[in-house]
Parts: structure tokens; C-alpha cells; sequence
């Protein structure tokens, strides 16, 4: 008892100071600190919450995914505790908790919602005990820091394997390497996934991974393709084929960056208490939210099936969400001299696609800033940006904007896509200035960007006073 | 009439399971630099169990894999592919492996526990699975047994454990001025043997490297008696090579202090949320 609470005021001291200095907004290193002191702060801490823990993980959308959740359950009155920017470690997790603790060492909440880094997932059951696991996907992310999908597969599905009793694992069926894990495990998982071939692609894209049956290696066959390699698969010698889901998205529209509507239908229900799994199946639910892009509809759904499961009613839920911000850096709108500013985070190729998807075919504007960074957060090897379909932009960018510490290699990766671009621009004013010039007023341009090169943005946009300081926000 | 165009074929070894590191940059830029140049640049995939075609191919590329990946291609390598490729080499056409590619063409790879995997043998490389991971910015001066190479430097990103050292038949591209290379103790970058370039940059390698490409493209033509190739303005290749000298020219120095800085787990720099 006493470690604990020297652990949790070190922390909280450490937390502050941070803030002062403004170094980094103290996410992640009390956690740090607490964690010298009592190894086993963040277990502890978690067992005071009143009803328990979400936690998700997967290469794209983990953000999102947690904030959502966490707008419902605040929505009805709890008090929730999250991870917040990324912060998607165990440190950060254990940081996230200690903000919330008393003087006294105790967590006062009802829930907390944690978004955690694919590699650190078993170490997050084990510690945080959660009510429901989501998995969101497998995307090839950062080879030279995460490693191979393979690795980080199997991670996840020994973090699953150990889910106390009464837990669920929520996993996305339409994603084969995340329907593989969900093969084997003791408790049969919930299965979400999209079920309407009108936003379906025909082709895989290129940077597709896990298209292989894990049964015997056959390439699977897709017919329909919604998100990277997510969609509706099978192996052609019939030993594999996508899991059928428990909860579905369908009739789905898409409307740019703006909003996504979807209906939501439930083919079987879960509460996570297994004692008490008698619920009925509930009917299906119109979602409409303003967040752009096929795979939010991915997140929403996510966001559904927690919520319903730990006993939120679908009707609230519904309406809960049509009022939802987007989290910091996602996706966010500015206005200068008339232009608007969509910046969008973009940070490997399943996410780059979708959100180049989504600004082609459903947006408006057609000026672009692309901004390559390649610090350790953005990963250091930038030779997925090849696996990028930049081509899309062929015929719809009128202004392009190479930029970020890379923008010499984006603007090389232009020309073999055959498209005209500025020249490259690594300094995040200049590159700007270039945009803006070139966009007409009362035009929208996107910026699609990198992890550090949107903060670089971001810090200049701030500069200039077209955006608040993120501690604002 | 026109005169008929001429073609040129670019062959892609197991476009769906060795592509790993951003693998169409190289295809991309050799399909490209063919058609600015007026040829009828092709591509064909060499999936598993296909061999169609093969003997029409200029230029081969076999990429890297995931592990899982490549323990699928290897049966199919040794059972479809070993014999079309030799005789495609000895006719004259080009191959250019990069990283699990580059170990598969060689006479094996040996595991941590001794354990030998048999490659093609195509080239005269051996290679060994090592501890240390070696993942970083490379920069290669080009050695002498490629001569006519403007500039003299080659650069890429390496991400490879496994140490491939040359036999005699193999020539290396080139020394290390930063990065590790073949197996990080001599010195070496890729090899050259006959028509196939074996090697652990990507990046990817070609677009940044445009006088390898043509290179490559040059020796595949040779044997249609076609190796004269236009010039091209490669400024922006050129430059975005040119960074990369640059700043390793600047960060070379202060280079491993700050690597040990870096270390804790509290990472200075900001991590990315999803
Ligand atoms: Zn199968």
C-alpha cells in the first residue's frame, strides 16, 4: 500500500512538472517513474475502477476507436479513464491512470478505455484485466521498428488466449490475419465486419499483406476488398473463408471526410459478464457520425459492439454519436483566407489508400500537400511509400505539395506515378506558402501527412494562428 | 506504318508474397525509364507455378518476404523457377534479387541452429543467420568492376539478420560508407555476378539509384543487340539521392551518442497514435 502510493505521487508529480516544462504533455513518462518505484502500479490501479476496462489494439484506427468509446460511456455519466495521443504503451497506459488517482494512491472511475500498441498487448491483459479486447486489423506498419506481421500475430494471440473469464475478445472478421488469430481461442470471440459490396473494391491493393490461407498456404481469393486487405475472403481449396460476423455494417454511405451512415444489425449479442449472456439480440440501429472515410466505418462499428456489450443501449449509442469529435490530428479542418485545410493523418500504406480514397473519389478540392517524415515515430524506412497508390491522384490534383524531411523522395515517387508536382519542399512554411498560393480561394486542400510531420505542420499552423495549440483543443 | 515498337519485359517474382519493402518502386522505375525511352514496357507476374513467359523477360526481380512468405516461395523456387532462370541468366538476362531474394539465389541459408536451407546457387553467395538486426540508412561506394556508374554511390535502407558472405565467381557492388552491407564484418554491399545483382538495399533502391537501373536495363538489352539508351533527366532522382549523402555527411559524427540517448524506454520522440 504504501509503494503504491509513493509510486502514484511520484508519478503525478512527474506528470506535472512535464506539463510545466511542456515537454512532450507528460504522457508517458510518470508512467515511467511509477512504474520504478511499484512494478505493479498499473494492476493495482486498474482493479479500482468500478466496472472495468476496454482495450484495443491493431495497426490503424486504435485512436479513434478508444475516443469513441469513450465519448459513449461519458456521454452516460461515467467517469473514464484513457490513454491519450498515442501514448499507446504500457507506460502510457500506466500514465493515463495515475492522472486519475487520488492523493491517496486510489483510482476514482467506472471505466477505462486504453488504446494499446499491438507488441505490448499481452502485457496490458495481464496488468489492466479488461472487460473486452478489440482487434482492429494487421497492416504492414514500420518494418524496421514492429518487425513482420507475423510476430506481432502471434503476440496478440497469446495476450487473447490468457483473457480472464468473463472477458471477450471483439475481432474484425474481415481481416484475415486477425480472423486467423480468432481460430483457436478458448472463448469464441465476437465477430464485426462490413457486409455491403456497394463501397467494396475489386482489386487488392498493392501493399496487401496476409493473403495467404493459414491452413495451406494457398493466396486467397477476395470478392470483396473494403480496406487494405480487409474484406470478403476464402481459400480456394475451402479450409478458410471469413468468419461469419456477429455484428454487421451494411447499407453504408460515405459523404468525403464529412460523415459515414451505416446500419448496424446484430446477429448474436454477448454482454461480458458470460453469466449473464441471455440478452436479447437487438434490432438493427441506424449510426450516422461525422467522421470521414470507409475505414471509420470500421471504428464506429467497433465502438458499437464495446458499447453494447458492457450494457450500452444501441438507441443511445445512435444518438451519442452523431455529436462525436474526431481525436487530435486525425482529421482536422482550418480555415485561412477563404481556403479550408483538411489535414489528415496518413501513416502507412492501408492508411494512406483509405484516406486517398477518400479525398479522391468523395471530397472536394483538388490540392494536395503530402508530407513524409521519417523520424523513428514515422519509421525511418520510407519504402512503403511505393506501395502507396499515389496514381489515384492522377487527374484530380491539380496542386501537389511535396513536403517533409522527404519530400525529395515523394516528389520521385510522383513522377513514376506520372502525376506534375511542386517542386519538393521540406520546410513545413515554405511548403505552406506553395499550397496556399496555389489554391484558388474558397478551394479545399488536403493534407495528408505523417505522424511528426503533422506536428510539424500543426506547430506552423499554430505559429501563424490558423489552429489552436493542441493543449487547447 | 510505324515501325513496330519494340518491347521490354520485366519479370516479378512472387509479386503477392516478396514485396515487403516497398518492392514496386524497383518495377516501377524499370518499367518507366523503358517507356520514356519508347519501348513497350511490360510486366509479368511470376506467381506460384507459373513459369509462362519467362524466357521472354529482360529483367528479373525477386524482392524480400516476410518469413511465413518466404517459406511458401521456397518449394516453388527450387521446383519451377531454378531452371527457366538459369537458362534466362545464360541467355543473357538480367536478375536483381534484393534481400531475401539476394539469399535465395545464393548455395544456402543457415540457420542460428545450424540448420542449412539450400538456395539456387545462381550466384556465388552463402549466407548465415546472425544475431543484431541490421537496419539503417546505407550509403555504397561503387567499386571498380562497375565502371561508367555516374555517381559513384549507391544508396538505400537495409533491414536484414542474415550475413551473406561472397565466393570467388561473386564481385561486391561496392564497400559500406555507412550501414552494414553483406554481413556487417567486410565491408562489402551486394554482388555482381554474370547478369544478376544481388543485394540488401531497398528504399526502394531503383528510384534513387537511376544509373543502376539503366545499368540493368542496358546489360538486359545487349543481347537483342540494343543497349544504346537516350539520356534522361534524372534531376530528381539525382537530388533526392543527393540528400541522402548530404545528411549523412552532417549526422555521421554525432551519430552514436545520440543512438545512446535514445535507448530509454520513454522514447524522446513522440510515438504515433494509430
Ligand atoms: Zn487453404
Amino acid at each position: 500500500m504504501m509503494r503504491r502510493t509513493a509510486a502514484v505521487l511520484a508519478g503525478k508529480a512527474t506528470g506535472m512538472l512535464s506539463r510545466l516544462s511542456r515537454r512532450g504533455g507528460g504522457t508517458t513518462l510518470p508512467g515511467d517513474v511509477a512504474r520504478a518505484i511499484d512494478p505493479d502500479v498499473l494492476r493495482k490501479l486498474a482493479r479500482d475502477l468500478k466496472f472495468g476496462s476496454v482495450v484495443i489494439t491493431g495497426t490503424n484506427g486504435k485512436t479513434t476507436t478508444a475516443r469513441l468509446i469513450s465519448w459513449l460511456l461519458e456521454g452516460a455519466g461515467h467517469r473514464v479513464v484513457s490513454n491519450r495521443a498515442g501514448a499507446n504503451l504500457i507506460f502510457g497506459a500506466t500514465a493515463a491512470a495515475l492522472e486519475s488517482a487520488g492523493a491517496d494512491g486510489r483510482l476514482r472511475a467506472d471505466w477505462g478505455v486504453f488504446e494499446i500498441d499491438e507488441a505490448s498487448l499481452p502485457k496490458a491483459v495481464d496488468e489492466i484485466q479488461p472487460k473486452a479486447v478489440i482487434v482492429l486489423n494487421l497492416f504492414r506498419d514500420q518494418l524496421d521498428r514492429y518487425g513482420e506481421l507475423e510476430s506481432i500475430a502471434k503476440r496478440i494471440e497469446s495476450a487473447l488466449e490468457r483473457l480472464p473469464a468473463g472477458s471477450r475478445a471483439l475481432l474484425n472478421a474481415d481481416d484475415p490475419r486477425v480472423a486467423e488469430i480468432g481460430l483457436d481461442l478458448p472463448a469464441p470471440p465476437l465477430w464485426l465486419g462490413i457486409e455491403d459490396t456497394s463501397v467494396a473494391e475489386r482489386d487488392l491493393p498493392h501493399a496487401a499483406d496476409a493473403r495467404t490461407c493459414p491452413r495451406c498456404g494457398a493466396s486467397l481469393i477476395f470478392d470483396a476488398v473494403y480496406v487494405g486487405h480487409d474484406g470478403v475472403y476464402r481459400c480456394p481449396n475451402k479450409d478458410f473463408t471469413r468468419p461469419a460476423a456477429d455484428i454487421t455494417a451494411t447499407n453504408i454511405q460515405l459523404d468525403g471526410f464529412d460523415n459515414i451512415a451505416m446500419t448496424v444489425g446484430m446477429r448474436r449479442a454477448y454482454s461480458a459478464d458470460r453469466a449473464t449472456e441471455t440478452q436479447a439480440v437487438k434490432p438493427d440501429q441506424r449510426l450516422e457520425l461525422p467522421l470521414g472515410g470507409l475505414y471509420n466505418c470500421y471504428n464506429a462499428l467497433a465502438a458499437y459492439a464495446a458499447g453494447v456489450t458492457i450494457g450500452l443501449e444501441p438507441q443511445y449509442i445512435a444518438e451519442r454519436l452523431k455529436n462525436f469529435r474526431a481525436a487530435f490530428g486525425r482529421q482536422e479542418r482550418m480555415e485561412f483566407r477563404g481556403r479550408h485545410l483538411n489535414l489528415v493523418l496518413s501513416k502507412n500504406p492501408a492508411g494512406f489508400n483509405e484516406t486517398l480514397r477518400t479525398a479522391v473519389d468523395l471530397a472536394k478540392g483538388n490540392s494536395f500537400l503530402i508530407a513524409l517524415n521519417d523520424r523513428k515515430a514515422d519509421g525511418t524506412d520510407v519504402s512503403w511509400i511505393w506501395d502507396v497508390d499515389f496514381e489515384r491522384l492522377k487527374g484530380k490534383a491539380t496542386v501537389l505539395v511535396p513536403a517533409g524531411s522527404r519530400a525529395h523522395d515523394l516528389a520521385v515517387r510522383f513522377k513514376y506515378a506520372g502525376i506534375d508536382a511542386a517542386p519538393p519542399e521540406p520546410d513545413p512554411g515554405r511548403a505552406l506558402d506553395a499550397l496556399v498560393k496555389a489554391t484558388p480561394e474558397g478551394e479545399t486542400a488536403h493534407l495528408l501527412t505523417t505522424y511528426t510531420a503533422m506536428l510539424d505542420l500543426r506547430a506552423e499552423l499554430v505559429r501563424r494562428g490558423w489552429a489552436k495549440p493542441y493543449w487547447e483543443t | 506504318m510505324a515501325p513496330k515498337q519494340k518491347t521490354f519485359t520485366v519479370g516479378w517474382l512472387y509479386p503477392d508474397l516478396m514485396n515487403i519493402y516497398g518492392d514496386r518502386g524497383n518495377i516501377l522505375t524499370l518499367l518507366k525509364r523503358a517507356e520514356w525511352r519508347d519501348y513497350d514496357a511490360r510486366m509479368l507476374e511470376l506467381g506460384r507455378g507459373a513459369t509462362k513467359g519467362m524466357e521472354d523477360v529482360d529483367v528479373f526481380f525477386f524482392g524480400g518476404g516476410q518469413d511465413r512468405e518466404q517459406a511458401l516461395v521456397y518449394e516453388d523456387l527450387l521446383e519451377h523457377k531454378q531452371p527457366p532462370l538459369e537458362r534466362a541468366v545464360r541467355s543473357g538476362a538480367v536478375v536483381l534479387a534484393v534481400c531475401g531474394g539476394y539469399q535465395l539465389l545464393g548455395h544456402y541459408y543457415q540457420t542460428a541452429e545450424g540448420e542449412r536451407f539450400p538456395g539456387i546457387g545462381l550466384i556465388d553467395v552463402r549466407t548465415e543467420a546472425g544475431k543484431k538486426r541490421f537496419i539503417g540508412d546505407v550509403i555504397v561506394d561503387i567499386d571498380t568492376e562497375m565502371p561508367g556508374l555516374v555517381p559513384r554511390t549507391l544508396v538505400g535502407f537495409e533491414n536484414h539478420s542474415g550475413r551473406t558472405f561472397l565466393g570467388p565467381e561473386a564481385a561486391p557492388m561496392g564497400r559500406v560508407r555507412l550501414g552494414f552491407g553483406n554481413n556487417g564484418s567486410d565491408g562489402t554491399e551486394g554482388c555482381l555476378q554474370d547478369g544478376v545483382v544481388g543485394t540488401y538495399l531497398h528504399g526502394s533502391l531503383l528510384p534513387k539509384n537511376p544509373h543502376l537501373a539503366d545499368r540493368l536495363i542496358r546489360s538486359a538489352l545487349r543481347r537483342r543487340g540494343d543497349d544504346e539508351l537516350s539520356p534522361l533527366d534524372d534531376s530528381a532522382e539525382l537530388s533526392a539521392h543527393e540528400r541522402i549523402l548530404e545528411r549523412a555527411q552532417r549526422r555521421l559524427p554525432a551519430r552514436a551518442p545520440q543512438e545512446r540517448e535514445l535507448r530509454s524506454s520513454a522514447a524522446a520522440e513522440p510515438r504515433e497514435p494509430s
